[in-house]
């Protein structure tokens, strides 16, 4: 054919369409039927469409003819389609209502007994940076938590304690696998602290009650911290610290990263330098060697492997109240393992699926006076989940967990030895169900079984959040929480099984640009707690026989938009508890529970200096403990306890930072309580002497020194 | 039959080049580049963004329509007054479809760290320690994949003004930066034709960049 009789039949063609448009009206509205401006109206394939207009009209012409779909589309709103058919004439398009899309972000979220920290999510309490810059928690994640409502100071233990319950009660998950012996190995009342670093996390979630059923064996808590996923940069990261060291050398690329540290800490010349009140006969010392690797996979997905290995130890003399001398000898050495590695990935068909596997080592070589004691404590979890979202309104959680549990001590010179096995399965499934933006309802069931205790339960969990006002919402949450005894007690009774918690929690929760404010009252009934005769060193007759509870309520507000270049939190928590376990025949206050509790922590920032000041003041109202010569249990209470800390931040150079600090600047001294003698003396009188700090005051010199191409990398950048 | 066979050729060779750049499209973005240099309120800017969206929907293998609807999110984070974080998370998300269509595009990677720039402005304090490595290391990649990519350097030149006001250090680096990135767009405008459909905006940033320097 002639291609010129070509072009000119198809510029006729093209004429005479051009001639015929249509005009396409009509309105969209939302769910309220109010107008909705700014939603994009189109014809599928085509380029033509417009915009609706302040009112919700939109009005285009089109020269695509015969049957057609017309497209509703908005961000945050579900796209719409419907069929057409288009001749010369105009069409007149019925009213469209566009349906809003539920999502993470402009939902309710659940927030009874949750408080996170995250970059990345909203209703967030700390910021991942906020847990290494809070002034005396000394890089420690439970230190900085401590400032957190729903907790309590111990000072002469150091761990996390929520709401009335004991360190044991709180459960520690890295990546969703637990974490078993997740604090350094200590002697009684000399603190211990978290044994994983704070920057190799990049968020952390902590419950102080009412918790997902993807978490268990926790009466009182879940923590649960997240390693960070994908290192961007080549980069080596040097420590100096008053009490160590430590060297950390990063490879990365598009796809892959890799991290190895080493670091290795002596407090033997900070304590020449500072008189301490513990009669050390070798400072604690040890040393960490962690590895921690990120591949993200072709199809999408991430496979994550976290390695550590540390080694440490410690020698002291407790003087017993009663006695003359040095008092008892106690020599610790501690080896510790943990391996953990999950594979994750979101897949279009809306399930997203998780694996890991973990196995957490643990041994201590003690010996008290002159016995050597041997004490090994090996944990394995294996886990996979399987989220799946039926559509923005209902999703659906299912895993699978299996645990082996080994434990077994050893009395070296006289060869006697106690162990037990151990296996856990575990199933739980959640769902979240939106019935609006505005209301969310969560039911989940968690069922158990362990072999050792010839034991199966079911504990169900629900929760609902409503948005109240524009910026205020209220949840509540409750559920059933089984915990098996801690293994120095199940290692002498296998037989003895669960304990038993049941959680009520009512939140508010106010957030506005900058600004926080939270306050939740709680209560929470315990049964099954292990009661047993004799002291908690020689427990006899174990049985699930104790009871009890504890009810308080607690408020929170942070602020960072209204004190130019400040930010500060406040805590205040009251905590009534009262129950019956271990040697106590009658309910008596823990002393782990003080009843009021209180932190304010203040950041203040100065350009001029390049430096962030810090100040950290805790309070409670003292401990309460059992004094022989008065009648009755836990019939008596220590002085308040106060610390107040400071820190001082500066940044020189954009990859040097220079962190001093000072924790009790003021030199209180605390006491968490008394120890007795067993026998009255002479006078008949117990004889008794109180349990302090290692030394009124702890400073702290650091510098981080970060050393890569970018030379505006530094360590804060890790987080 | 030489004839015919040349025809063939030709005609192929059109058909080829018409869907390289097929004229509809041309016109299309065409005009909707020229409406987006006459905006003046968010209502305009929305209105362009969808127009963008619906070439986005139709031509499907172009990345250059998510790159101007990102675009033009993250201009209206910057100028308008609204939910700006929303607008960048928005601008973040077609990013993201842009990558998808072409992987390794110098363009789409510096668009993505200037978003993450806007981010940083709203919360320096809580964002900057975490996210301007994210932004920095965006930029650097950027520039490796087009040395020739004037809006990569003068964003990584932005950044680097700040991290020296901030430290207190000389403006030297930044300057540099600056003044190399003002050559690369006298390079680009000698590129400019009529269809020109990529990216050209940043030059007065650039120029803000340069006029701290002397």
């Amino acid at each position: 054919m002639n291609p010129r009789l070509l072009l000119f039949i198809t510029f006729i063609l093209l004429q005479t369409q051009a001639f015929a448009q249509a005009t396409i009206q009509g309105k969209v509205l939302d769910e309220k039927g109010l107008p909705l401006p700014g939603a994009n109206i189109l014809i599928k394939g085509s380029y033509d469409g417009a915009t609706s207009e302040e009112d919700g009209s939109y009005q285009f012409e089109t020269d695509v003819k015969g049957s057609q779909v017309l497209v509703f589309k908005f961000v945050g709103f579900k796209t719409q389609e419907l069929a057409i058919t288009l001749d010369h004439n105009s069409l007149e398009i019925r009213q469209v209502k566009l349906v809003e899309e539920i999502t993470e972000m402009n939902s309710v979220t659940i927030s009874a007994g949750a408080m996170e920290a995250s970059d990345e999510k909203k209703a967030v309490v700390l910021r991942p940076l906020d847990i290494v810059t809070t002034s005396g928690a000394m890089g420690d994640i439970v230190g900085a938590l401590q400032t957190l409502p729903g907790t309590s100071t111990v000072g002469n233990d150091g761990r996390l304690f929520v709401r009335g319950g004991d360190a044991s009660e709180v459960g520690i998950y890295i990546d969703g696998l637990r974490v078993g012996n997740a604090y350094g190995s200590s002697t009684s009342n000399v603190p211990t602290r978290t044994r994983f670093n704070p920057n190799i996390f990049k968020g952390t979630f902590f419950s102080t009650g009412g918790y997902s059923a993807e978490y268990g064996q926790a009466l009182s808590s879940a923590l649960s911290l997240n390693t960070k996923d994908h290192s961007l940069r080549t980069q080596g990261d040097l420590s100096i610290m008053s009490v160590g060291g430590g060297y950390a050398h990063t490879l990365a690329n598009d796809t892959q990263s890799i991290s190895l540290t080493g670091n290795y800490f002596d407090l033997k010349p900070y304590q020449k330098l500072i008189k301490q009140d513990f009669d050390w006969e070798r400072a604690p010392y040890g040393w960490d060697v962690e590895l921690s690797a990120q591949q993200k996979l072709k199809k999408g997905g991430l496979v994550k492997v976290l390695a550590r290995t540390e080694a440490g130890g410690m020698k002291l003399w407790q003087v017993q109240p009663g006695e003359d001398g040095r008092g008892m000898f106690v020599n610790l050495h501690n080896k510790y393992s943990y391996a953990q590695s999950n594979w994750r990935n979101s897949y279009d068909n809306g399930w997203s699926l998780f694996g890991g596997i973990s196995v957490s080592s643990n041994k201590d070589d003690l010996i008290i006076d002159t016995t050597p004691i041997e004490r090994k404590n090996l944990l394995s979890h294996a886990k996979f989940t399987g989220i799946k979202d039926f559509s923005d309104r209902i999703s659906m959680k299912v895993g699978a967990e299996y645990f082996i549990h080994n434990y077994s001590e050893q009395l070296k010179t006289e060869n006697q030895q106690r162990s037990f096995e151990e296996g856990e399965a575990y199933f739980f499934t959640e769902w979240d169900w939106y019935l609006s933006k505005k209301l969310v309802l969560r039911g989940g069931l968690r069922a158990g079984n362990s072999q050792l205790a010839d034991q199966s339960w079911i504990d169900p969990r629900v929760s609902l959040a409503y948005q109240v006002s524009v910026f205020g919402q209220v949840s509540i949450a409750s559920g059933q929480f089984h915990q098996l005894p801690i293994e120095n007690f199940r290692v002498i009774d296998p037989t003895i099984g669960n304990s038993k918690a049941k959680h009520l929690i009512l939140n508010y929760l106010y957030q506005k640009e900058g600004v926080m404010f939270r306050a939740e009252t709680f209560y929470k009934s315990y049964d099954d707690l292990i009661r047993f005769e004799g002291t908690p060193t020689y427990p006899t007759l174990l049985r699930n026989a104790g009871s009890g509870y504890a009810r308080g309520i607690d408020f929170f507000l942070r602020d960072r938009q209204n004190i130019k270049n400040t930010d500060y939190w406040i805590s205040y928590s009251f905590v009534d508890s009262k129950r019956s376990y271990n040697q106590y025949d009658t309910e008596v206050q823990p002393d782990f529970a003080p009843k009021h509790n209180f932190s304010l922590v203040v950041k203040h920032f100065i350009p001029a200096l390049n430096s962030q000041l810090g100040t950290t003041f805790s309070f409670n109202d003292g401990y309460t403990f059992t004094d022989p010569n008065e009648s009755g249990e836990m019939n008596s209470k220590t002085k308040s306890y106060q610390s107040l800390s400071l820190s001082w931040s500066y940044l020189p150079k954009p990859n040097l930072i220079i962190h001093f600090a000072v924790q009790n600047v003021l030199g209180r001294e605390n006491v968490f309580g008394y120890s007795y003698a067993r026998q009255p003396n002479g006078q008949g009188v117990f004889e008794s002497l109180p349990t302090g700090q290692p030394a009124p005051r702890f400073l702290f010199l650091g510098i981080f020194l970060t050393l890569s191409k970018d030379k505006t990398a530094n360590n804060l950048n890790n987080l | 039959m030489k004839k015919y066979i040349l025809t063939l050729a030709f005609s192929l060779l059109w058909i080829a080049f018409a869907q390289a750049s097929d004229p509809a499209f041309i016109a299309a973005m065409q005009k909707q580049l020229t409406a987006k240099k006459t905006i003046t309120n968010y209502e305009q800017s929305q209105t362009v963004t969808n127009g963008f969206l619906r070439i986005a929907d139709a031509s499907d293998s172009e990345w250059l329509p998510y790159y101007y609807a990102a675009l033009l999110k993250t201009e209206a984070a910057f100028r308008f007054d609204i939910d700006k974080d929303k607008s960048l998370d928005e601008a973040l998300e077609l990013v993201k479809k842009a990558d998808k269509i072409a992987p390794g595009n110098s363009e789409i990677t510096a668009l993505n760290g200037y978003i993450l720039m806007g981010k940083i402005s709203l919360d320096p304090a809580g964002r900057g320690q975490s996210m301007s490595p994210q932004a920095m290391q965006l930029f650097g990649k950027a520039i490796n994949l087009d040395r020739e990519n004037p809006r990569a350097v003068s964003l990584m030149s932005q950044m680097e003004l700040g991290m020296a006001e901030f430290f207190g250090t000389g403006p030297e680096k930044a300057c540099g930066m600056a003044r190399m990135s003002l050559d690369l767009y006298k390079k680009e405008e000698a590129k400019i034709t009529d269809e020109y459909l990529l990216p050209t905006w940043g030059k007065m940033q650039a120029d803000q960049v340069a006029s701290k320097c002397n």
